[in-house]
């Protein structure tokens, strides 16, 4: 296993709720529901799963990318768009070289 | 870091309150639950039986349990794929939070057709063009290769122009 790899399946478990969950109390557990039905987690954890590691890792070095990630509060706008035709290799890739998979890949960076 | 992913087969249920909620329920499960969203929630069921927030309460309590992060990331991924309406006040509920919280970071994935809509939201969002480039399309199909259901069918003529003529193809796209 690559250090990659294992530097993102690490950051994947503190996206991952389930563990924290079970120490909440009564109303901790009554509130989570109210606040939504949604479950994320769960949905990320099926990205991990398909991701091809090493894939859309540029993405990480471009000037855009790393200006958002360190340039400093207040100074740099903070919100970056990554946006791409979802036909991008699609009919002779079949499975789509997928952005959902640098989502995980900001894991990393967020610790 | 606190993340969401749009569906096109969910979006009724995920109503801007139910996104922004799913935001507030990983940041409640990991650094517990602030006593303004309890507060919140006692109100509520009190007043209106256990009814959900309203959007400027859910954005309001948002805000509350992020300015005090040193450092957050948002990442919402298919932006396009949510309803237009939720996608407007999201992106609305985005903006009002990431203006009191300079900590915040937004990180949005979407197809094009929505660059439009996020530059009028954003002032100047930070923008990258995706296109899978010659290693990740290479990467991908070694691994596709290497789990041929078929080997019997491949030979090393085929595999060479599996290997050379689709990332030409891909790249001529």
């Amino acid at each position: 296993m690559s250090p990659g790899h294992q530097q993102v399946t690490g950051n994947i478990n503190s996206f991952n709720t389930v563990n924290f969950i079970a120490e909440l109390d009564d109303e901790g557990h009554q509130i989570l529901q109210w606040l939504s039905p949604l479950e994320p987690q769960k949905r990320h954890q099926g990205v991990r799963t398909d991701r091809l590691d090493g894939v859309g890792n540029w993405v990480l070095e471009t000037t855009e990318f790393r200006k958002w990630r360190d340039g400093e509060d207040g100074c740099v706008e903070p919100v970056l768009f990554c946006y791409g035709n979802p036909g991008v290799g699609k009919t002779y890739v079949r499975y789509e070289v997928n952005w959902s998979k640098i989502t995980p890949m900001l894991l990393t960076i967020s610790k | 870091m606190v993340g969401l992913y749009c569906d096109f087969h969910a979006q009724q249920e995920q109503s801007t309150t139910n996104m922004l909620g799913a935001m507030l329920k990983q940041l409640a499960s990991r650094g517990g639950i602030s006593e303004h969203t309890r507060e919140a929630f006692r109100e509520a069921k009190k007043e209106f039986g256990g009814r959900g927030l309203r959007l400027p309460d859910m954005v309001d309590v948002l805000k509350k349990a992020i300015t005090s992060l040193p450092r957050l990331f948002i990442c919402i991924d298919a932006l396009d794929e949510c309803a237009q309406k939720h996608r407007r006040e999201l992106m609305e509920s985005l903006r009002q939070i990431v203006r009191v919280s300079p900590g915040a970071r937004v990180f949005l994935t979407g197809r094009p057709h929505i660059d439009d809509e996020i530059v009028e939201c954003f002032n100047s969002p930070l923008r990258i063009p995706l296109t899978p480039t010659h290693g990740d399309i290479k990467s991908y199909l070694e691994m596709r290769l290497s789990g041929d259901s078929t080997p019997s069918a491949m030979d090393d003529g085929l595999r060479e122009d599996i290997m050379t003529i689709i990332p030409k193809k891909i790249s001529e796209m």
